[in-house]
């Protein structure tokens, strides 16, 4: 499960000054639910996620994964998430197998066992046929299988994906979206970010709309059609980030 | 050494035992091609200095018959060729056109002053912006030294002198350096500054590579995700990159010993003995080259952990070469005898040090102090690098 409360991030920045890339933003995942983060290019959904997996420490709110606190017990967090982002991330003089038993090193699997699980990845995601192959010699797809199976080596309860289909192409997004469904079969706490609201429609249970670093709106995707009077997700979307630019724009004029 | 620092170092230094790169400019170039332009530099140089020696000048004499014992005595020299000149600016046209080195231009009156027991004024008219010409001028000039101590023997001789009325005192130089130790001093003055150089500059790529490679590839925030800390992290990819300049620096020094063994017959040509290090010296060498690797393996890779991208820390590395390359250029001038507040600066210390050691010139003190505030500087950088590694402002630089 993920909690997030209140999570806020801030950053100065020498030309904007005092940034606050996340406000308070606050939501529940559940085991077995994808739980989507729907946003423009900038609207806090990366730094969210970075906080969520440790990378990023929050400026202000607390977040727990998979019962331990991302301040608190990092490591513990990180044991228990599998990352994805939209760049495949692999050590292109590795060969696929290499990389597989370099990350579950890293997750304290060691000698038979990590054998054991590699192989079942290498079978499951049909990576034998280039399993020697050096990874930068790859195709797109087989890099993406690699990089899926890098993800849940240490079968995380948790698992995080950063836009992880941008500049992909169809196939491949497929086998991504695919995979995702797959971990909210089995029981998966599953969060997920993206600008594309096909895939928010086809894979979210419950889905946030994030501008300017704070939640517009959160519900499912019927809900949020209903509470804008739209039929579709992109007009509903749009609708709710116009009425805020308008709102924030009054703001500064009556200011 | 911590499983996770030992896991993330044996991953890194396997992919960097695969880069192409890294084994070329780590391993062959100084092992195949310093030896190979240090030999062919070392041919060359023997090869010149014999010429110089040895090889037929074309010299000219501007006013032969003037003076006809020194023109004689000119003549007679095997190794040169003697054209005569009418005019001065014909003589100074040949030199500048290449067709005689260097001319002897006598004055009408030279013989007179000669037989008169006076000094006949004789100029050497050459070129000193061309090599060739400055050789030839040397060579006459020691010509006509000899010419001068013949003429002053018999002077002396007709006067019923002996040659020590004109020479109250004969002096005796001794070196008491045997010849290797000749032989190791030359070598002290450029050893070091290669040997800095390939810790430095050795493992170059793999700390842009392991750091700022991976975040342009998106490996790294794939690497923090995992369950390793930040210092594992950081502790894995420095014992990576300090083991890289280790081998450099190493190599450089095996490079330069291949040379001279291989080179060895010039060597004698040129200082008359073999070259040879001992192997305590050698120890000694590799001993004190451990804080350089540690030190500039930690500079590279704070400026790796502070660049986005491999363009741009090389773009950062300007200031990291200067660090590097003034101490070991000064190390050019300075002595192996320098003050002991030398011993305290960084990298010069060390390159002073090498020359020490290889100049006969050791001093376990001076070696001492530099070892340890080497050590401390290295310890001081590594700290700095561990810091940087953890402030996501720096490792999230956009």
């Amino acid at each position: 499960m993920i909690e997030a409360n209140k999570l806020t991030k801030t950053f100065r920045d020498r030309k904007r000054g005092l940034v606050r890339a996340v406000d308070r933003v606050s939501f529940t995942c559940h085991p077995g639910q994808i739980f989507g983060l729907l946003g423009a290019n900038g609207a806090g959904k990366t730094t969210t996620l970075r906080m969520l997996g440790t990378l990023l420490e929050p400026t202000l709110g607390s977040a727990t994964v998979a019962g331990f606190d991302v301040a608190k017990r990092p490591e513990d967090v990180r044991r228990s998430i599998g990352f994805l982002s939209n760049g495949t991330a692999l050590y292109g003089r590795l060969t696929a197998r290499e990389m597989l038993e370099y990350f579950g090193r890293l997750n304290g699997i060691h000698g038979a066992a990590l054998q054991t699980r590699v192989d079942e990845l290498v079978e499951n995601l049909e990576i034998g046929e280039f399993q020697k192959g050096r990874c930068d010699k790859l195709s797109t797809g087989q890099k993406q299988r690699v990089s899926i199976a890098r993800s849940i080596i240490h079968r995380p309860p948790v698992m995080i994906f950063d836009e992880p289909t941008t500049g992909l192409d169809v196939m491949t997004s497929q086998t991504i979206m695919r995979f995702i469904e797959q971990c909210r079969d089995e029981g998966l706490t599953v969060v997920f970010s993206t600008h594309i609201m096909s895939e928010v429609e086809r894979l979210c249970d419950e889905v946030a709309i994030v501008h300017h670093g704070k939640i517009a709106t959160e519900g499912t995707v019927s809900e949020i059609k209903t509470q804008t009077g739209e039929d579709v997700l992109e007009n509903a979307f749009l609708k709710i980030v116009h009425q805020l630019e308008a709102e924030a724009a009054q703001q500064i004029h009556n200011s | 050494m911590p499983s996770l620092t030992k896991v993330i170092f044996l991953k890194e230094l396997r992919e960097t035992l695969r880069d192409k790169r890294v084994i070329l400019g780590v391993v062959v170039s100084p092992l195949l091609l310093t030896p190979a332009l240090m030999g062919a530099v070392m041919f060359f140089a023997s090869k010149k200095a014999v010429e110089q020696q040895t090889a037929t000048l074309e010299v000219g004499i501007y006013q032969e018959a003037a003076f006809p014992e020194l023109t004689d005595y000119i003549e007679k020299n095997e190794g040169l060729t003697v054209s005569p000149f009418d005019t001065r600016e014909a003589a100074i046209e040949a030199i500048q056109t290449f067709q005689t080195r260097a001319v002897i231009a006598i004055p009408l009156e030279a013989r007179i002053t000669f037989q008169a027991n006076g000094s006949a004024p004789i100029e050497i008219i050459y070129d000193q912006a061309n090599e060739n010409s400055g050789n030839a001028h040397n060579r006459l000039q020691g010509i006509l030294r000899e010419f001068n101590q013949e003429q002053t023997k018999l002077r002396l001789i007709s006067s019923n002198l002996d040659e020590s009325f004109i020479k109250p005192t004969e002096i005796k130089s001794t070196s008491i350096a045997e010849n290797s130790a000749v032989v190791g001093f030359v070598l002290s003055m450029f050893l070091p500054y290669i040997v800095i150089m390939g810790a430095a500059f050795g493992g170059l790529n793999t700390a842009f590579d392991l750091c700022a490679g991976e975040k342009e590839r998106g490996t790294m925030e794939t690497l923090l995700v995992s369950p390793a800390s930040r210092y594992e992290i950081v502790k894995g990819k420095l014992y990576t990159i300090f083991i890289v300049s280790l081998i450099s620096a190493i190599c450089s020094i095996l490079g330069i010993l291949i040379a001279m063994a291989f080179g060895d017959q010039i060597i004698q040509t040129i200082f008359g003995e073999s070259m040879s290090i001992s192997y305590l010296n050698l120890l000694a060498l590799v001993i004190i080259v451990v804080p350089l690797a540690l030190l500039s393996s930690a500079a590279l890779l704070i400026v790796s952990t502070f660049a986005r991208n491999p363009k741009e820390a090389q773009a950062y590395i300007f200031p990291f070469i200067a660090i590097f390359l003034f101490p070991a250029a000064l190390s050019f001038v300075l002595g192996a005898e320098s003050p002991i507040y030398t011993a305290l600066i960084p990298v010069l210390n060390i390159a002073i040090s090498m020359k020490q050691l290889l100049g006969n010139a050791f001093d376990l003190s001076y070696f001492s102090i530099a070892l340890a505030t080497s050590l401390a500087y290295a310890w001081l950088t590594i700290r700095l690098v561990s810091h940087l590694f953890q402030r996501e402002t720096i490792l999230f630089r956009s």
